[in-house]
């Protein structure tokens, strides 16, 4: 077995953590889609109650990103960016990406990371000095 | 630990997208599968499972552990009795889609698996059966 079974019916969730002036957005390994559908909404209310000058998508723990999850992570990412944020993907495993492009899917223009640590760094540089939108 | 040679689950809801999903990977991973070959089973798995749902409102997968020239491979069965598809030539292009979608989920599947077979006829349902063969 390469993974372990997990028993059902443990609800997987979004985790949304702020970490310094970065949310950090942790998916479960195998969402459905009613909790792929509640990123947006979840992110995006963060977005809306923290100031903070982006956010740091974490993928590590996904298994799979079919066509569904990655147009709702670029969707998300758009978002973010119309409320003056930044949004980096981290921690995409080696198995997801080559699965992904196969598949034919794209992440649009997210800039992406090879773990949340060096995402955590990209955030908020080579963009404007102060992107915060509220005083 | 006996693998069962065949099996279904039945997709109604959206959340028995995700059960699907996990069946598959395991059902993948006893089979012998490696991980980038169970991630390509389980991504192909999680589009045509959504179709079902989405464009016919549920119907069944079926699954069956293959061997032959001593080879093994995996099949996976999703049948529907929802308006079918007109023209199947059409629906394999890239980029057609009739459900807001990317209209990536019949070729992206394709292109993750070994072989495709899609039966339908308007009116009477669609099935696609989709194998992979262990390298």
């Amino acid at each position: 077995m390469h993974s372990p079974k997990r028993p059902e019916g443990i609800a997987e969730t979004i985790t949304v953590t702020k970490v310094r002036e970065v949310l950090l957005v942790t998916m479960p390994s195998d969402p459905d889609d009613p909790t792929i559908c509640a990123l947006q909404e979840k992110t995006l209310e963060a977005m809306d109650q923290h100031t903070v000058t982006g956010l740091v998508l974490d993928l590590t723990r996904v298994e799979i990103l079919d066509s569904y999850f990655a147009r709702t992570v670029a969707e998300t990412a758009q978002m973010v960016e119309l409320m003056g944020g930044e949004t980096i993907i981290a921690g995409m495993r080696p198995a997801v990406a080559i699965t992904a492009t196969e598949l034919g899917v794209s992440l649009g223009r997210t800039r992406t990371a090879l773990n949340v640590d060096r995402a955590l760094d990209m955030v908020g540089r080579a963009r404007h000095p102060k992107p915060r939108r509220r005083a | 630990m006996t693998l069962q040679e065949c099996g279904e689950i039945e997709i109604n809801v959206e959340h028995d997208i995700a059960i699907a999903r996990r069946a598959v990977r395991d059902i993948a991973a006893e089979l012998g599968f490696g991980v980038t070959e169970t991630a390509r089973i389980v991504t192909a798995a999680s589009e045509l499972g959504r179709n079902v749902h989405k464009y016919a409102g549920g119907g069944v997968m079926r699954w069956r552990a293959l061997n032959k020239n001593e080879r093994n491979g995996l099949e996976l069965s999703f049948e529907d009795h929802g308006p079918g598809i007109a023209d199947v030539d059409e629906a394999m292009r890239e980029g057609h889609t009739t459900g807001g979608g990317l209209g990536m989920g019949l070729p992206g599947a394709k292109r993750l698996m070994d072989e495709m077979e899609i039966n339908s006829a308007p009116g009477t349902g669609t099935t696609v059966i989709v194998r992979k063969w262990r390298r």
